[in-house]
């Protein structure tokens, strides 16, 4: 049968950043994809030859808008594990706050992003305004919207106060409370149920032979999360990894807003173990330059995330390499794509949730 | 076929009738910045002592100083908020305000080629500091 090649993308109405997939179709089947990506590399990692290593977690920040926190967090972790920096108490947990907050933002704007992408502006609306009070919560406490700049290596720069995370967890409540009903809409609307049922298909076994990560992984079935080695003060939280089993397009929705909910849930339990009070120390300022080379492992809300550091002893760090949970879950889109209807495309991009600038820095 | 009488949707669109918006009224009702946001690097020269730890130390390179000319220039377009500056300054000359960047939606290039979000500054030499003989 003849073929065509569609190319989809870099710009296109459903992708939310420049991914190019060159479609091989015959007829309306999709029979092989070809991906290229390249088309928002800043050379990040290049720039820890020129910027000092205390500065270069700002600008680690800015390798994604979206788990920005996360990243900074990575890079900070990083370099206080050769520096053999303890972090204070509080800071830790400050820092497992916002990253469980930066979950449920990332999450929230995932669902809108994807209800977009089936056809459901509405939900959209829905999703991007209960995202918008968890970015009022984040300006409140870090000053920065989508960017924090909070996280310093040995600490973070701002606290928050007691009665400000009451308020957070009295906020995000009131979230969760009303993003039930959203959640309704995702579960019970026939025609979401028609456009990502049994869409998209990862089994088990494919999971594991290509190695996906993330909600993309525990919507197959795969209990994974980084999160349970216990690093970063979650050794002290209760949870369990949200796994479905069905591993189509819906199934990677639901696991995403369970994970609302149990991030809501994290942030609840962090407020109540945290140490309190005011003026605790909050930074344990390194001294030196760094010297030694390690691996960091963090669950971001797109999985798991690597960052290997190597530092030569100047205040230039030698190698800065980030490994992004979308890189790792490129090879199963397009194992997903093969076979599927170009109808269906869109959707199978859009529920892995694909962070571009992340993977390309 | 759905059932007439079972329309979740009347309810909700009842609801949505009576309830306020969810969103502001934006152009007339502006939610002002949260105090501690971060927006605009503010720059006072009058204490500024040309030490040029903001310049080397500056992530995005935005900052330009020279202690021989007595000049600080910020290109407030580069400039990515990250308070590196104002943390590191000994004098305490730059501060973060709340306001945000203005928007620049032609590119104004000024005099001596300097982009829109150029701001510089120079400081007359003080008497005391003048080397004696010049």
């Amino acid at each position: 049968m003849k073929r065509t090649v569609i190319p989809m993308g870099p710009q296109h109405p459903v992708l939310p950043e420049p991914l190019v997939l060159d479609l091989i179709l015959e007829d309306e089947k999709v029979v092989d994809a070809i991906p290229t990506i390249g088309y928002v590399h800043r050379g990040l990692e290049m720039m820890v030859e020129r910027v000092e290593y205390t500065e270069m977690g700002f600008v680690v920040e800015r390798i994604c808008g979206i788990c920005s926190f996360m990243h900074g967090m990575g890079y900070c972790v990083s370099l206080e594990s050769i520096m053999n920096v303890e972090v204070p108490e509080r800071a830790r947990w400050l820092r497992l706050i916002w990253a469980e907050i930066s979950r449920i933002q990332s999450h929230l704007l995932w669902l809108g992003l994807g209800a977009d992408a089936f056809g459901f502006e509405n939900l959209f609306m829905h999703c991007w305004r209960m995202r918008e009070e968890i970015l009022d919560i984040f300006e409140k406490t870090t000053g920065g919207r989508i960017i924090h700049s909070v996280n310093r290596i040995g600490g973070v720069k701002r606290d928050i106060s007691d009665s400000e995370l009451a308020a957070i967890l009295v906020k995000l409540e009131e979230l969760g409370a009303a993003f039930k009903q959203t959640a309704g809409v995702f579960g019970s609307d026939p025609s979401i149920a028609h456009r990502l049922g049994g869409v998209g298909v990862l089994t088990t076994e494919d999971a594991r032979s290509v190695d996906v990560v993330g909600p993309m992984a525990r919507a197959s079935g795969i209990a994974t999360d980084t999160r349970l080695i216990g690093a970063n003060g979650y050794d002290q939280l209760e949870f369990e990894p949200v796994v479905e089993t069905a591993g189509d397009c819906l199934a990677r929705v639901v696991v995403r807003m369970r994970e609302i909910d149990q991030s809501i849930d994290l942030v609840r339990q962090a407020i109540e173990k945290m140490p309190k009070g005011e003026g605790m120390p909050l930074e344990n300022r390194p001294r030196g330059n760094p010297l030694g080379e390690v691996f960091t492992r963090l669950e971001q809300p797109r999985g798991e995330v690597l960052y290997y550091v190597k530092a030569n002893g100047t205040k230039n760090l030698e190698r800065f390499r980030a490994r992004t949970p979308t890189f790792a879950n490129i090879p199963a889109m397009i194992k997903l794509v093969k076979g599927c209807d170009l109808a269906d495309v869109p959707n199978i991009i859009v529920t892995i949730d694909p962070c571009i600038s992340c993977t390309e820095r | 076929m759905a059932n007439p009488l079972n329309l979740p949707m009347v309810g909700r669109s009842l609801r949505n009738l009576v309830s306020r918006p969810a969103t502001r009224r934006y152009p007339t009702e502006i939610r002002p910045r949260f105090a501690g946001a971060r927006g605009t690097i503010e720059f006072d020269v009058e204490t500024c002592n040309f030490c040029m730890l903001c310049a080397r130390r500056c992530p995005a390179a935005a900052i330009t100083a020279s202690r021989e000319e007595r000049y600080w220039a910020i290109e407030q377009l580069t400039c990515i908020g990250c308070g590196v500056c104002v943390d590191v300054c000994n004098k305490g000359s730059l501060s973060m305000s709340v306001n945000s960047r203005t928007v620049h939606t032609h590119a104004d290039v000024g005099p001596q080629g300097q982009r829109p979000g150029h701001e510089e500054w120079r400081k007359p030499a003080l008497a005391a500091e003048v080397p004696s003989g010049s």
